[in-house]
């Protein structure tokens, strides 16, 4: 779903902020992508969705070249891609039922149908009593809910969570990562970056560690070798 | 089905747009207003020129002096082939003429009593039919009569339309330099406050791009904005060119009384005009809108 080959990427003036990243997500994987901050996690994902290009390497996502891709069809592979942040980037000034909608608007989805759709979508995480309250009446927990509700209303093969629970309580950060390994049992391909130790230990899923840049541990290619040796 | 579903964001967008940011929409909307009532101001008053310059030729009357040898049978075939043409003319005899002068000159014309024979020379005064009233015919008129062996000068106040007609020039190329500065400060403007507009609602057009919306989608709403700011602004202009008509129109009539302008000063502002100011409102506040959100897109 997800290759890297030999993935380069810098900042003029900067010492590189990835350097000959290769990497292989399948479809359906749950990944955790961790390392230091300044490692470069975010900007590993920002590669994956277009938000930028690398400096060398290619990428190909769901098959095709991102490294390579004209800036008109960057919005259409943005279609298949849910992204969730830190800072959750949800409109103070619309209700949940506006924000979530807004994928779907993108789309020319009909008004009736993208209700219908962004309801169900709160119902999964818990949020349809919540649908015509504004960002800032929810706690922490429920707006990252709705971020995440957000990305996966269109159906996305991706989901991209950044730091999804860094300004999360532990119970909380629980509940978000629960609700981030349904979504995978559902057939979605999720990639968490997270520095938090303790999600790796209590999840058990592959994990990529990055550090200056560079991947310093792959728990897949761990497990291979295992087999193989 | 799409396409209606995301007119109506589109729309929706737009007029939540406005409704949140009033201040740099009302000041767009003032902008393009004060820009588009001078400009139909400088349109009604070339228009008010051109139809005064027009109407000038209903007033001109043609005076085509003879060669005083001429005979009284070449006098009346010259006056009946200008007939034939459709001019009203009428022989001023040199008798008549002089009669004529006697009267104007009043207790003056005693110095005319001592003058013998026939001082003045016999002329032939023309009204123009219709179709050929304008300044331009008239001018044509002059030069080919001018050029008759039997003609000696031709008078039809040429100095007096050749003012009005350098006045309206002046006015014309005026309002073309205006009109460019002006159009290039109001789409200065316009786009300056759409990009106030774009800045405060930065984060919507990010979320936007993030979800997959292209550069056409982002750019909608702003369009419609800018096309609302436009109507808005003509539809000011055109309220106080109405108020400035109402006031200053009977004032323009009593000035040019003298004259008939053609369908009175009412004619110089129509439906037309009216028209073409909404367009150009539209038109200002598209290309300025256009502009804005094609940099923030850019950024």
């Amino acid at each position: 779903m997800i290759q890297m080959f030999h993935v380069t990427k810098a900042y003029p003036g900067d010492p590189p902020v990835l350097t000959d990243v290769n990497l292989t997500v399948d479809k359906g994987e749950f990944v955790f992508l961790t390392g230091p901050s300044g490692a470069g996690k975010t900007t590993l994902l920002k590669l994956v969705f277009c938000a930028e290009q690398p400096t060398r390497g290619q990428i190909l996502v769901g098959g095709r070249n991102v490294a390579r891709i004209r800036d008109a069809s960057v919005p259409y592979l943005r279609r298949n891609i849910g992204v969730v942040f830190q800072d959750f980037k949800l409109l103070p000034h619309r209700t949940v039922l506006d924000n979530v909608s807004f994928t779907l608007d993108v789309l020319g989805t009909p008004r009736a149908e993208s209700r219908e759709r962004v309801l169900r979508m709160l119902k999964l995480v818990g949020l349809e009593h919540k649908a015509e309250s504004l960002p800032l009446k929810l706690s922490g927990g429920e707006q990252q809910r709705v971020v995440i509700a957000r990305a996966l209303v269109n159906d996305p093969t991706i989901l991209l969570a950044d730091e999804p629970t860094g300004n999360l309580d532990p119970a909380l950060t629980v509940e978000i990562l629960d609700l981030l390994c349904e979504v995978n049992v559902r057939g979605t391909t999720v990639v968490v970056a997270t520095h938090d130790a303790t999600l790796l230990e209590r999840y058990q899923k592959r994990v990529i560690r990055l550090e200056r840049g560079r991947v310093v541990g792959d728990t897949a290619l761990l497990k291979s070798a295992r087999r193989t040796g | 089905m799409g396409a209606a579903a995301k007119a109506e964001v589109f729309w929706r967008s737009a007029l939540q747009g406005v409704r949140h940011q009033p201040f740099p929409h009302a000041v767009a909307i003032l902008t393009l207003a004060i820009s588009l009532f001078a400009l139909g101001l400088g349109r009604a008053a070339s228009g008010l020129v051109d139809r005064l310059l027009a109407s000038l030729g209903n007033e001109v009357e043609v005076t085509v002096w003879l060669r005083p040898d001429l005979s009284r049978g070449e006098v009346d075939a010259l006056a009946a082939s200008l007939r034939g043409r459709g001019f009203a003319v009428t022989l001023v005899t040199p008798k008549a003429a002089l009669e004529r002068l006697v009267r104007e000159l009043g207790p003056s014309a005693d110095a005319l009593r001592g003058v013998s024979g026939d001082p003045l020379p016999p002329s032939l005064e023309l009204l123009a039919p219709p179709a050929l009233r304008s300044v331009e015919s008239l001018r044509r008129l002059a030069a080919e009569l001018s050029a008759r062996s039997e003609v000696s000068a031709v008078d039809w106040g040429e100095e007096a339309v050749e003012r009005l007609s350098a006045l309206s020039r002046a006015l014309r190329w005026g309002g073309l330099f205006t009109f460019a500065v002006l159009l290039g400060a109001t789409v200065a403007v316009v786009s300056a406050t759409l990009q106030l507009a774009i800045y405060a609602r930065r984060e919507e057009v990010e979320i936007q791009k993030l979800v997959g919306a292209t550069d056409r989608f982002v750019r909608a709403p702003f369009l419609i904005e800018g096309l609302l700011q436009g109507l808005g602004g003509a539809v000011l202009a055109l309220a106080g060119l109405a108020i400035v008509r109402r006031w200053l129109e009977p004032q323009v009539e009593a000035l040019f009384s003298f004259l008939r302008v053609p369908g009175g000063t009412s004619a110089i502002w129509g439906g037309v005009q009216t028209l073409e100011l909404l367009a150009m409102g539209a038109v200002l506040g598209l290309v300025g809108s256009f502009l804005a959100v094609s940099r923030a897109l850019r950024a």
